[in-house]
């Protein structure tokens, strides 16, 4: 036997592909993937939000609020209010109860069952009647929208995709995707929330005046609360496109938004 | 001592076996060594630290494995063999074992 | 805060890390593998077989068990590019090419011992390879492994 030195070629245990092509072809499968997935699954929640009546809803989720009612002496001329609004809504299928929560941040919820959740620190932010009740008739727009239901079933959806998908975890891509596609759609059912909202206000005052007033004090509002009011404007992100939207749609309408305010009073 | 992976030591003959003979221990690591590991793990390369960590920890496993073939007498252990197991985190146990003989 | 910016953070940060991650790691990649390429070529005068006899004309003049075993990472881009191949399954490649280069890292320093003791061939080679399970962060480990070669190296009189 005689040795015979010879080295065998390197590069035959390691792929030949490039690893920045590769990383592409995968990030397109998966963006791919969970972007069926998530359009897939927002198609059957739009189906289940559209035949799910508004009975069932309320029997299904009336115990949501019960534990909340902190029973507060402002819960029957806010309700009032809502009702009066809710009155230019004809086909109103709930029977829409008002809860108040103790909370210094202002804030406003469309809660499934028909339950309106308003903070108190909104009611003590607002300034006159017009204001809260276009942030009301805003939340009413919600229910008429089932954007609240939609969001609900949205949510779970989103937590099933994500949980799924977690396996490989590869830098939780598909957590991303799922993520911003859940932004996207909100803003379209707060413009039409917005929309519905100005309507009530205008059936109810005769005139839109005021109803912006919360997103106008907002820039100066932001300075001193910080935080505060940011939490409802995280939910309900106001941007300079939003106040115009609201201008053109009062613009388009013939709406008149230069009227006396109605002055707020919540106290029974 | 002489050590060897094959079943004969090279160049001489087996008069006497004895048995398996092992040797074995468990180390682990100082965080120290994790945190250049840490950041390895962004960049990749050699984890210098592990690679001594583990050569040291298999001498040692090695040494002990010798002291049990001198303990029955023998002068050479052959077919040597390792094994390295995680047993817990940032734990590992290193094992050397072969058979120990008496060699001419 | 304007709506995008949170995603784009959130998106960009592994982005970045991923960039930077890649560059270093294919370049320490690339040099790693020139280098075991030269010193593959320095030492392939000393043979190492995976047989156990050696030629019958060898005269042997002695023996020892030579060992020679690295600890590779690997860096976060590859592992990231292996984590998405696990969705689709098929070669990871990445990992086929850190295996490789610690399987040359772990024969040739098993030669390179071997020669300093004054050996001159190596045989009945043996490689084992061990995955290290040490974890920083739940999920994220350390992501090693460790290649040992091992062998009976020969002192054969000077030819």
């Amino acid at each position: 036997m005689k040795f015979e030195p010879r080295l065998p070629r390197d590069d035959v245990n390691v792929s030949r592909t490039h690893p920045l092509r590769e990383t592409a072809q995968l990030v397109a499968g998966v963006t791919l993937l969970t972007g069926a997935f998530v359009v897939a699954a927002f198609l059957a929640v739009e189906l289940g939000v559209r035949f799910l009546p508004a009975s069932w809803e309320q029997r299904i989720f009336s115990g949501w609020t019960e534990g909340l009612d902190e029973a507060d002496a402002r819960t029957e001329p806010v309700q009032d209010l809502v009702n009066r609004l809710a009155a230019h809504w004809p086909e109103n299928p709930y029977d829409l109860r008002v809860v108040i929560l103790e909370d210094e941040t202002p804030n406003a919820f469309a809660a499934p069952g028909g339950s309106i959740l308003v903070t108190s620190g909104l009611l003590d932010a607002a300034e006159s009647e017009n204001e809260l009740a276009f942030v009301l008739s805003h939340e009413v727009g919600h229910f008429r929208g089932r954007d609240h239901l939609r969001a609900l079933g949205r949510g779970l959806v989103l937590q099933v995709a994500v949980q799924t998908a977690i396996a490989s975890s590869a830098a939780n891509l598909p957590a991303l995707i799922t993520d911003l596609a859940s932004r996207s759609f909100g803003r379209e059912q707060e413009q039409s929330a917005d929309a519905f909202g100005l309507g009530l206000v205008q059936a109810e005052y005769g005139h839109v005046s005021g109803a912006e007033n919360f997103f106008e004090r907002l820039p100066d509002a932001r300075a001193d609360f910080g935080d505060e009011l940011g939490a409802w404007f995280a939910t309900h992100p106001v941007t300079e496109g939003r106040i115009e939207e609201l201008a053109d749609l009062t613009r388009r309408n013939g709406w008149q938004d230069e009227a006396p305010l109605r002055p707020l009073h919540l106290s029974p | 001592m002489k050590l060897s992976n094959t079943e004969t030591i090279p160049g001489h003959t087996i008069r006497e076996f004895y048995g398996v003979v092992s040797g074995s221990t468990v180390r682990a690591k100082h965080v120290g060594r994790d945190l250049m590991a840490g950041l390895k793990n962004l960049v990749g390369g050699e984890l210098k630290g592990y690679t001594e960590l583990l050569q040291e920890a298999r001498q040692e496993a090695v040494d002990r494995m010798v002291e049990q073939a001198r303990s029955v007498g023998a002068n050479a252990v052959v077919n040597v063999r390792f094994s390295t197991s995680s047993v817990t985190q940032g734990a590992a146990e290193l094992f050397a074992y072969g058979t120990a003989v008496q060699v001419d | 805060m304007e709506p995008w910016i949170e995603p784009a953070i959130r998106l960009g940060f592994p982005l970045a890390l991923l960039a930077v991650t890649y560059f270093i790691g294919s370049t320490v990649e690339r040099r790693h593998q020139h280098n075991l390429r030269q010193r593959e070529l320095r030492s392939r005068n000393l043979p190492a077989l995976t047989f156990a006899t050696p030629p019958a004309d060898w005269r042997i003049e002695d023996s020892a068990l030579v060992t020679g075993s690295v600890v590779i990472s690997i860096d976060y881009f590859k592992r990231f590019l292996a984590g998405l191949r696990g969705l689709f399954g098929g070669r990871i490649a990445s990992y086929e090419s850190l295996l490789d280069r610690a399987r040359r890292e772990a024969l040739l320093r098993l030669k390179e011992s071997a020669f300093e003791g004054g050996y001159r061939a190596v045989v009945n080679v043996r490689l084992e390879t061990s995955r290290l399970a040490s974890s920083t962060r739940r999920g994220e480990g350390t992501s090693g492994v460790e290649v040992l070669a091992f062998g009976t190296a020969l002192k054969l009189p000077r030819v």
